[in-house]
């Protein structure tokens, strides 16, 4: 593979959803050239391995109203790019299942209705309602949005992908970044599997593999790689609504279009644990057991198959996003916990903003690479995690 | 109706992008018409709640067939008590071994650190009881099937494996298949007219037939069709019979039939050896992946032995290698000539086959993956917008991702894609096996939650 020219204005590494829509908003504001470099092929990390589960109920107001930006992208989507992405407006149903659960889901709900968002505090009547033969007692309570959803993540990936090649973004797949060139404290190239290039403004957006990037360009940063496992049954009419999540043990599951019932658990996994390593008998047990533990209808659908990404996760739960303030010419996008591509169109406009020097109108204290900097305890956390 | 009102089937890349409203009512007609049947209802899930089974021992066979058999043997003339599992739900005693049939052995992790049980298998025995083996040997000879064949109509009621001609005809002769044209040349189109016997019409083979077949057609005043393309199946509604072609460039004719038996080629059941992390090479001769293996049939993965066609074996061998990799097993002496391979290099006539047949024209429709409802125009789409290799061209179409896995569609796509590409199989790359094998209730994964406690965190 050989690329089309020895200098770029920007390279961004990573081909998923964040890397793309990056890119694609920098070509929409004309400052090219472009490239964006993965190691791996389209959907290959976390953009082709998730849930496609995208909600606006958080605890942290600042990532409510990114989630719903994004999520107004979300419903253009599909007639702006030209892949049907299936996003469904299902709502999320939050369940609780104990009085502590109860409690931070409340709170969870305050938060969302002052941002204007029409959340609804279910009992566990008004859950059994919507759910039909939950296990007794298994639920407490729950909340729910109407306008949180789901969607199929591969053809949002082709839809960005050849909107920002159609703009003049060269996307080389296949192609290995192996380290920062750094001149005068600031970036001045990348050397990559298919040569080294030129550029003044490299955009981390490497999911799983950002926090080894970072540290080779010589950063102190926090992101961990954590591995998650999800799995998908096989198909049947529809039969569920909305995506479910337990934040007790982070289970969650919703129906796709296709009908497959797909979900993931916290399982924790060492840190560390090396990638590529495939799913586990602790993953698909476990998984089946609070499922059908909480909803013992399911227990009759086969699993076809399961697989493991990459959470690319940071101490205080919230994405790293702008310019680092140690090395010019170095842009986050990255640090997203598992929650990228729910977060990407809206997240990486900043991004873009950074890129060109713009203002970013995030708080710094909650987004900015700097936040972590000579900083043990953070000041704002979003706890509200599953997988 | 609907393959007129989306004549290149529903999913992302096909029907209304634009005007925004109307995405919003296409997604609800989709919903309604997506999944293969209703949910049960809790009733039925209930009565899946059985206990689940658990087994520890030295030695696990998989696949109670010639070759699992012979492994059996050798370890129960050592004085070894094997587990065996099969899937089918009637299995013949084994004598010495406790036999689980019904039994689908449906993951096999990599082997774990503990030496005296480094494997562990997870399945589920008919209709959901769930199954946990720990083992310290592991053989595997889950055997092979028939792969699918690309040709018009290739989904009409009526196109069937052997393996499915043979279930619907218990005895030889009898079944609903009363006209059947066998497609193949070899051992398993052999097989497919001892059973199907005089309900078979005519052989067809893409390419040369063996001794064997030519003499039982000949027997029962069979028709043979050496060296010739399927173009498309006749009749609208089912097979009526078959437009066929004779290979380079000769004449086009039709057969009479009510059904078509692909029996042309067999394919291993690998999915095992790749779970559990054993080298697998590439055999361009039937055009499949197999564990790289020792004369004696020993994996790259310690302790993990494969045996019979799964392993690569020419089928006459089976029993032979079945013997030796139970004996290389128990690491005793192995007695014996060593079993033919399939081989390894040598093109798979397959190939050049669809090369000639791609190259001329293409009636009704060409159905790529049966589970998904993936057509080959879709896939070739894929090449056309730039996507590369069968790991992408799998997630752009979604082939390969229904209830078979890929087994039944993806041999003929990567074909298809090293022919479109211009470049070998290998180098197209192969899909990530992921597990289980087959569809696992998850009352029977349930079940199992105790058997696997959560990592001890560091």
């Amino acid at each position: 593979m050989t690329l089309a020219r020895s200098e770029y204005r920007t390279i961004v590494v990573g081909a998923g959803i964040v890397g793309l829509f990056t890119a694609y908003h920098l070509a929409r504001a004309g400052a090219g050239p472009i490239l964006v470099v993965d190691r791996g092929f389209l959907s290959n990390g976390g953009s082709g391995r998730n849930g496609g589960g995208v909600r606006q109920q958080w605890e942290t107001r600042s990532t409510i109203r990114l989630a719903r930006e994004a999520v107004a992208d979300y419903r253009r989507f599909s007639s702006e790019f030209g892949y049907n992405i299936w996003f469904r407006q299902g709502g999320y149903l939050f369940l609780a299942d104990s009085p502590t659960e109860l409690a931070r889901l409340a709170r969870v709900h305050a938060v969302v209705r002052a941002e204007g968002l029409p959340s609804e505090l279910l009992d566990a009547d008004a859950v059994g309602a919507r759910l039909d033969g939950l296990a007794p007692g298994a639920v407490l309570g729950g909340s729910y949005l109407r306008s949180d959803g789901t969607l199929y993540p591969f053809p949002a990936v082709w839809g960005v992908y050849e909107a920002a090649r159609r703009l003049g973004v060269e996307v080389a797949l296949g192609v290995d970044c192996r380290g920062v060139t750094v001149r005068d404290g600031r970036v001045a190239g990348v050397a990559t599997s298919a040569g080294t290039v030129a550029t003044g403004t490299l955009v981390n957006a490497a999911g799983g593999w950002s926090g080894d990037l970072s540290r080779s360009a010589g950063l102190d940063v926090p992101n961990v790689a954590s591995r998650h496992e999800i799995l998908a049954t096989e198909p049947t009419k529809p039969f569920l609504d909305p995506m479910v999540v337990r934040a007790s043990d982070g289970l969650y599951f919703s129906q796709t279009m296709r009908g497959e019932l797909v979900g993931g658990l916290t399982v924790p996994h060492p840190p560390g644990t090396a990638r590529g390593v495939p799913s586990s008998p602790r993953f698909l047990t476990a998984m089946a057991g609070a499922l059908v533990g909480l909803w013992p209808r399911l227990g009759a659908l086969g699993v076809l198959r399961a697989w493991t990404g990459f959470y690319d996760d940071t101490p205080d739960g919230l994405p790293i996003v702008g310019a680092d303030p140690r090395l010019a010419g170095f842009v986050h996008a990255n640090g997203f916990g598992g929650h990228g591509f729910m977060l990407a169109p809206a997240a990486t406009r900043r991004v873009a903003a950074a890129v060109l020097g713009e203002r970013v109108d995030l708080d710094p204290a909650e987004f900015s690479p700097g936040r972590f900097v000579g900083r043990t305890t953070p000041t704002t956390v979003e706890r509200l995690q599953l997988g | 109706m609907l393959d007129v009102l989306f004549p290149s089937g529903i999913d992302t890349l096909h029907g209304f992008r634009r005007p925004r409203f109307l995405t919003g009512l296409y997604q609800r007609v989709v919903r309604r018409l997506s999944g293969y049947s209703a949910l049960p209802d809790a009733g039925a899930a209930r009565c899946l709640a059985a206990p689940a089974t658990r087994w520890t021992g030295p030695t696990v066979v998989v696949g109670a067939g010639r070759a699992g058999r012979a492994a059996v043997r050798r370890l129960v003339a050592a004085g070894e008590r094997p587990l065996v599992l099969d899937r089918a739900l009637r299995v013949p005693e084994v004598p010495g071994a406790d036999l689980l049939p019904g039994s689908t052995a449906t993951f096999l992790p990599p082997p774990s650190g503990d030496p005296d049980r480094p494997f562990t298998l997870l399945g589920y025995s008919e209709p959901a009881r769930g199954f946990a083996v720990r083992a310290r040997r592991v053989v595997v000879a889950t055997g092979g099937y028939d792969a699918g064949l690309l040709f018009g109509g290739n989904d009409r009621p009526g196109v069937v494996t052997a393996e499915g001609a043979f279930a619907l005809t218990p005895t030889p002769g009898a079944g609903p298949l009363r006209r059947a044209v066998v497609i193949g040349g070899g051992d398993r189109a052999a097989a497919a007219i001892d059973r199907l016997h005089e309900s078979v019409v005519a052989v067809v083979a893409p390419g040369e037939i063996r001794p064997e077949v030519v003499r039982r057609a000949s027997e029962l005043g069979v028709p043979l069709f050496p060296r010739t393309l399927v173009r498309s199946v006749v009749g609208r509604r089912r097979v009526r019979g078959l437009r066929l072609e004779s290979r380079g460039g000769g004449a086009s004719f039709s057969v009479d039939g009510d059904s078509v038996v692909l029996a042309h080629r067999r394919l291993p059941h690998a999915q095992l050896f790749f779970q559990a992390g054993a080298r697998m090479g590439w055999r361009a001769g039937t055009g499949a992946y197999y564990p790289e293996v020792s004369d004696a049939g020993a994996t790259s993965v310690p302790g993990l032995y494969a045996a019979g066609t799964g392993a690569g074996v020419v089928p006459d061998d089976a029993e032979a290698s079945g013997e030796r990799a139970a004996a290389a097993a128990l690491a005793a002496p192995i007695d014996g000539p060593p079993p033919r391979w399939i081989p390894r290099d040598g093109p798979s006539e397959m190939e050049g086959y669809y090369r000639e047949l791609l190259a001329g024209p293409r009636p009704g429709r060409w159905v790529a993956c049966p589970c998904e409802d993936v057509l080959l125009g879709e896939i070739e789409e894929a090449h056309r917008a730039g996507y590369r290799g069968i790991e992408v061209v799998k997630r752009y179409t979604g082939v390969g991702t229904g209830l078979c896995q890929g087994r039944y569609c993806l041999p003929d796509t990567l074909l298809l894609l090293a022919r479109l590409e211009q470049r070998s199989p290998p180098e197209v790359g192969y899909i990530t096996q992921r597990p289980p094998v087959h569809p696992t209730p998850l009352a029977a994964l349930a079940a199992l939650r105790d058997e696997f406690p959560a990592e001890a965190t560091p």
